[in-house]
């Protein structure tokens, strides 16, 4: 029942968001603002988490194809694996754990020191003020993280499979290369669009929402990372059946 | 947008019947109540006698569960979101602990409002007016200043400049005493005094510092568990006979210093 609230109270703040910024573009400057704060803070983090998921699924790869005499599948298993599934999911998760929770826990702090009202009274609307510039700024952020995050995945296996597990890099590039195309590329960038989206909205709708005093900004920015997770796993399932399935 | 003027005296806000509950907790049982324009009204009340809930309602951050909320003729609680901002465009409005944001300098704090809706000034005319404000408060100087290194007293100047850069016709001071010491309350009264004098505009005025607002106020309220128990001009209001409005009176004030303010009729023993 709280579940059913909880999702009727999401779509009441959409229809608010979009009928106050439909036909408004957005305060000068911000989204650029918004897309450098998040593509910076969250690009270290990001390629970190990359190169190792990148690293393992080469040596799961390896350990899972050599009873079978096929360690040349590992190419195919990290091409497969890491860009169409893995890659928009690490990026996602760190924009998530980074700038979602950063969006959740400021809005929250506005929320409960005034500010969001102050923007009320000031007559300028905080579901545009507030949410449009992030929103922008992770759509157009996140597909380029995503592409990041596969050639990253790739690089890292590609240096495993060559220099720890002694394959050969030129077998490991052809069957990469015949596991995947560039429809696959196109298919990661919207995954990242789609995730964006999710992870934008969430975390804002968690930050108006927040209750009082600061257990009420923990309380916002737990709520965001969590359903932003679980949101953003089931959606590359749903994306993944559609593109692949 | 032409503006309806507001003859002095005339309501500006009039509360009519207003009720609000949150859960099971009822906060205002039917209010009554008119500010007059062109003097200062304050609200005076214990924590939690619904203060802050009553100014919300004036500018339709809150609606009530019934009755009405009508400022400069507007009933706020089925206007539009269009004719709701109209009306908050003739609003300022100093927060508690100012509602500034940390993001921003001193200056573009103040001059947000101008930004959005003061399109047609030029940069030069907006940080003109930033300063003449900063320097009605008594922050000459202080543009580029970061929030952060701002004092409880000044974060509460710099919310003031804010209030005031529109020009508006209402300010609303929501405690604009709380949280600082004796001698930073004062100043933050005469500031207001001062703003009262040179602006000649309505102020609504929510504390709990009795001292404060008899300083400054032309006429009080005081909101006790809900209710409006008592409603006058200032030195009526000191010689008010209702029980808890002379036991909150005798607790805050030096009989003496009342006294002297023309409260002498109703000796604050007999409460």
């Amino acid at each position: 029942m709280a579940f059913v609230a909880a999702c009727g109270r999401f779509g009441l703040f959409l229809a608010a968001f979009v009928n106050a910024s439909w036909r408004r573009p957005p305060p000068p400057g911000q989204v650029l603002n918004e897309a450098y704060r998040i593509g910076v803070r969250s690009l270290p983090v990001l390629v970190i988490i990359a190169v190792f998921v990148g690293t393992n699924l080469a040596l799961q790869g390896y350990k899972a194809f050599a009873p079978l005499g096929g360690q040349r599948l590992v190419g195919m298993f990290v091409a497969t694996a890491g860009i169409r599934e893995m890659a928009p999911v690490i990026a996602a998760a760190m924009i998530a754990a980074k700038a979602g929770t950063e969006m959740a826990s400021q809005i929250a702090v506005m929320r409960i020191r005034e500010q969001i009202d102050a923007l009320e009274v000031m007559a300028v609307d905080p579901l545009w003020y507030l949410i449009l510039p992030r929103l922008l700024g992770i759509m157009l952020v996140l597909p380029a993280l995503t592409i990041v995050a596969i050639f990253v995945t790739l690089a890292s296996s590609y240096l495993v499979t060559i220099w720890q597990l002694n394959l050969s890099g030129a077998v490991f590039v052809e069957f990469a290369r015949e596991a995947i195309s560039g429809i696959d590329f196109i298919y990661c960038m919207i995954k990242g669009l789609a995730f964006g989206i999710i992870i934008a909205l969430v975390s804002c709708f968690f930050g108006f929402n927040a209750g009082n005093g600061p257990e009420g900004v923990g309380r916002a920015t737990n709520g965001a990372v969590v359903t932003v997770s679980v949101v953003v796993v089931f959606l590359n399932y749903l994306l993944s059946e559609v593109f692949y399935g | 947008m032409a503006r309806p003027p507001v003859a002095p005296g005339a309501a500006v806000i009039d509360f009519v019947g207003v009720h609000k509950s949150f859960g099971d907790t009822v906060v205002l049982r039917d209010i009554h109540l008119s500010i007059p324009a062109g003097q200062t009204t304050a609200i005076i009340g214990p924590s939690g006698a619904g203060k802050s809930v009553l100014i919300k309602h004036a500018i339709g951050l809150l609606q009530p569960d019934a009755g009405q909320v009508r400022v400069f003729g507007v009933d706020v609680v089925t206007a539009s979101q269009k004719q709701l901002y109209a009306v908050r465009r003739r609003f300022g409005m100093l927060f508690q602990d100012g509602a500034l944001f940390d993001s921003l300098t001193v200056g573009e704090n103040v001059a947000f409002p101008l930004e959005h809706h003061r399109r047609d000034l030029s940069e030069g005319q907006r940080l003109a007016m930033v300063d003449e404000k900063l320097e009605w408060v008594g922050l000459p100087g202080f543009a580029q200043r970061s929030i952060a290194s701002l004092s409880g007293g000044q974060r509460k100047r710099v919310g003031l400049a804010r209030a005031i850069v529109m020009e508006p016709e209402v300010i609303l001071f929501d405690e604009p005493n709380s949280g600082l010491d004796p001698l930073t309350s004062d100043a933050i009264d005469e500031l207001i005094l001062h703003m009262k004098q040179r602006l000649g505009i309505t102020f609504v005025v929510i504390s709990h510092d009795i001292v404060g607002t008899v300083k400054v106020a032309d006429n009080i309220g005081m909101l006790y568990e809900g209710r409006l128990i008592e409603y006058a001009p200032t030195p009526r209001f000191l010689r008010s006979t209702d029980p808890v409005v002379r036991r909150f009176l005798r607790r805050n004030l030096d009989s003496s210093w009342l006294a002297s303010l023309g409260a002498g009729q109703a000796p604050l023993e007999e409460a």
